[in-house]
């Protein structure tokens, strides 16, 4: 990098920069804050109900490896004015790219069912009926990016960031002992058996997932960022991966000093809520559910829309919320049928979701080396970088990073295997 | 190629790239990277082959009239070192993988931005000319390695027969390189197309092609297209250049669209550009300026017939004969005094069907209907409507015209609030 990047912030006011921060933030929150998805909320609600506080630690390592790997596609982004899948399919041709787009595709369609069954399991607490609320929350998705422009989703999904608050009042409502989570966040446990490993492989799997990359990296090229304004993207980047750390750090250890304690096995977060009224009470339940709403309702609408327009971007069809189905047929015939199939399948009786949910984060987890890999080699590429490439201590920690994470992703597709 | 000169045969670039290479008694010599082609014809022709030789690590090249055979492996007869050369390009070549393939292009027949699947090559009389570029699904599946089997499933479970989509090569303009753009043929070629379609096609593309796209054009074709671009890439389009070029762009828009522009842009930038421009332009577009860009004296321009009531309507079809190419609209001349009060109008249907001798005096139409400079969009909009007029006078409280609003400007002010 640079170092002309990062000294602008001292010369402008302080008011200033902030300014240019709020106009500017947006991808690297939204990214993060999607992240806490239905997956995700219960990941981490079954970290914390089965083994208490000892996986918070983790929390603080993954923020850091959230950070390196996303900055690199805000960097990209903002220097190439280009997509990943973009980049992809310039740099590794056709063959590569369609069959990383078809293992894309699967994968967040897989992530997508489980958002909608989020959706039913949040309000069936409420006393909806999935058949009523998964059909109109599909609606509700599909109209807004249909017939919303780029400017309003932003500020929707924005607000709905927001919403993740719950989650924090919720974590108050527990009262729980801040001494102890003090000592256990800042102390590394570590304990060798297979369960014990594959929920911390399932905590940082569920952070770190393919369809980010391709999301954020898009979303900074749509803000146009130029490569002055880049230390406002990593400041977003910053900011978001904090956050959406934070959210997860209150919702283990809501798990942990409720459920953990009394000992209730839980296996979804639907579970979770449930267990929570006659421990915390029933507006813990209430803020649990309503959180978990509205992170998969939040999700559902990005995903089939990160994954149309990343599949149409390597493929050079029409992509944009500004044009017509007719104009645009294969980016709104993808983004409907990701809709259509994710809801529809929850619809159906008796439907394993639980299974569902689990080999949508394996096919997520093998796919994420190979994404990680191009990442890095498109990071490095001077011809689309020029002097923005990563220098060699940035390129050592990334190298470890990732390989860590492939050792995880590794691990978690074998241990869901055998 | 001696052997095929007199048959035509169509091949693909994906079905050659990383062949090998044989001598004529087959022995091995390298595999082909990528091919060489002339773009300063009309349809391009293969000049030589971009090869790694066996054992080597630097691509050298070869002309291509050393092929015998590309179907198979590519066989070659004999060559030295002479025939070699190290693989640097010369001016007006292009190496077809690393500059179209998977890149994006625009179809300048379809006005659309394209990636490139495959490229179509003609083997005739001896020489292999570029024709076609693919953009179809079949072309992608043919890279993916799956045609045939793609072309046999969507029969069988559509009953539908995979096409291929071409795009002739004279339709299309490459866009991976600034250079590229540079091309004479390439550069006409983006003129080609309709200025809204043009403006549209830059507003697709990525921060950077987008300034090198621009800079590309033509100064006519860039104003004419910089017109119908939305504001804020206006502003970051310009905002690139230097104020030499970007007041000869701003010179040739109208001085309404220039005004709006040039009050979008930082404050010293837009007085840079100023500077540079002739006097007179600039002096229009200054005056436009200081009015807010929703109300009349925003949305008018200056450039608008007029001429004192005592000249005659065949000065008047003269005057517009001249300055039509300047003027924002010809439709209607506004009478006014020595003062610039406005005293009439005359259409240029009327103007058309009147004597020559007649002066203006007598054939204008007295009641006018004018707007005062701090007039609302939305009233001026109702007066559109409501006459049914292709412009409105604008004048100051002592009814001295200042200028005049085009239907056209009202449209772009009023577009984005029709239809919600």
């Amino acid at each position: 990098m640079r170092p002309a990047l990062g000294d602008k912030i001292s010369r402008k006011g302080l008011w200033k920069t902030l300014g240019i921060f709020f106009a500017l933030i947006g991808p690297g929150i939204i990214t993060s804050n999607v992240d806490n998805d239905a997956g995700g909320i219960t990941t981490y609600s079954l970290a914390g109900s089965e083994y208490g506080l000892a996986l918070l630690w983790t929390l603080i390592p993954i923020t850091f490896a959230l950070i390196i790997i996303q900055e690199m596609c805000a960097r990209m982004g903002v220097v190439s004015g280009k997509g990943l899948s973009d980049l992809i399919r310039e740099r590794f041709g056709a063959k590569a790219t369609f069959y990383l787009m078809i293992a894309l595709f699967l994968t967040n369609l897989g992530n997508t069912i489980s958002e909608f069954a989020g959706v039913a399991a949040s309000l069936v607490i409420f006393g909806v009926s999935k058949y009523l609320s998964v059909p109109i929350s599909a609606f509700f998705v599909w109209w807004l990016v249909v017939k919303g422009s780029y400017k309003s989703v932003e500020k929707a999904f924005l607000v709905a960031c927001l919403f993740y608050i719950s989650y924090i009042i919720s974590g108050f409502l527990a009262g729980p002992d801040w001494g102890q989570i003090r000592t256990e966040f800042f102390t590394p446990t570590l304990r060798f058996e297979p369960g014990f490993l594959t929920m911390a492989v399932g905590v940082v799997g569920t952070t770190i997932a393919p369809w980010m990359q391709f999301y954020l990296q898009s979303s900074v090229v749509d803000k146009g960022l130029k490569a002055e304004d880049y230390q406002y993207a990593r400041m977003d980047v910053i900011f978001g991966s904090v956050i959406v750390n934070v959210v997860a750090f209150f919702i283990v250890m809501l798990c942990a000093v409720t459920i953990f304690q009394a000992g209730i096995k839980i296996e979804t977060a639907k579970d979770a809520a449930l267990a929570l009224a006659p421990l915390a009470g029933k507006y813990c339940t209430w803020l649990f559910s309503f959180g978990l709403m509205n992170a998969s309702l939040f999700a559902a609408s990005i995903l089939p829309l990160s994954t149309a327009y990343t599949i149409c971007e390597a493929f050079g069809w029409e992509s944009s919320v500004n044009r017509k189905f007719a104009e645009a047929p294969q980016f709104y015939g993808l983004y409907s049928l990701m809709i259509f199939l994710g809801a529809g399948v929850i619809l159906f009786p008796n439907v394993p979701l639980i299974p569902i949910m689990f080999y949508s984060q394996v096919i997520n987890g093998s796919l994420l080396p190979f994404i990680l890999i191009f990442m890095l080699i498109l990071v490095n590429d001077r011809k689309i970088m020029g002097g923005y490439t990563n220098g060699w201590t940035l390129n050592l920690v990334s190298l470890s990073t990732i390989l860590l994470l492939i050792f995880l992703s590794g691990a978690m597709i074998w241990t869901a295997l055998v | 190629m001696a052997i095929n000169s007199n048959s035509q045969v169509f091949l693909f670039l994906s079905q050659i790239l990383g062949k090998k290479i044989v001598d004529s008694e087959g022995r091995p010599l390298g595999k082909v990277l990528d091919l060489v082609a002339n773009v300063a014809d009309s349809y391009p022709p293969i000049t030589s082959v971009l090869y790694l030789p066996a054992g080597g690590k630097k691509p050298k090249r070869f002309p291509l009239a050393k092929v015998l055979e590309f179907r198979g492996p590519v066989v070659v007869s004999s060559f030295g070192p002479q025939d070699q050369s190290e693989g640097i390009l010369r001016e007006g070549e292009l190496l077809l993988k690393e500059s179209l393939l998977d890149k994006q292009i625009v179809d300048t027949h379809g006005a659309k931005i394209l990636r490139v699947n495959d490229l179509n090559l003609l083997q005739a009389k001896g020489n292999l000319y570029l024709v076609h570029v693919d953009v179809g699904f079949r072309g992608l599946m043919r890279r993916v390695g799956v045609e045939k089997a793609a072309d046999k499933f969507f029969q069988w479970f559509f009953d539908y027969h995979l096409a291929d989509h071409f795009i002739p090569w004279m339709f299309v303009q490459p866009l991976s390189s600034p250079d590229l753009l540079r091309l004479k043929v390439a550069q006409s070629r983006l003129s080609l197309l309709h200025p809204a379609d043009l403006a549209d096609i830059i507003e697709e593309l990525d921060i950077h092609k987008r300034s090198e796209v621009f800079q590309s054009l033509d100064v006519e074709t860039a104003a004419e297209a910089l017109e119908e671009t939305d504001p804020k890439i206006q502003v970051r389009l310009i905002e690139n250049l230097n104020p030499a070029k970007a007041s000869d762009i701003i010179e040739e828009m109208s001085p309404s669209e220039a005004a709006d522009l040039l009050g979008d842009l930082p404050k010293e930038k837009a007085e840079g550009i100023l500077k540079e421009m002739e006097k007179e332009i600039a002096e229009d577009v200054k005056e436009l300026l200081v009015h807010p860009e929703e109300k009349a004296g925003g949305l008018m321009t200056t450039a608008f017939p007029s001429l004192p009531p005592d000249a005659t309507a065949r000065e008047a079809l003269d005057l517009l004969r001249r300055e039509a190419e300047n003027l924002d609209f010809i439709y209607y001349i506004y009478i006014t005094d020595e003062e610039e009060h406005l005293l009439g109008v005359i259409s240029l249907r009327d103007l058309l069907m009147a004597a020559p001798q007649t002066r203006l005096s007598d054939m204008m139409d007295p009641r006018i209907v004018s707007v005062r400079l701090e007039e609302e969009k939305e009233k001026i909009a109702d007066i559109f409507a409501k006459y049914g007029f292709k412009s409105i006078p604008v004048v100051d409280e002592t009814n001295r015209i200042k200028g005049a609003i085009t239907f056209k400007s009202l449209l772009e002010v009023v577009a984005p609030e029709l239809g919600k």
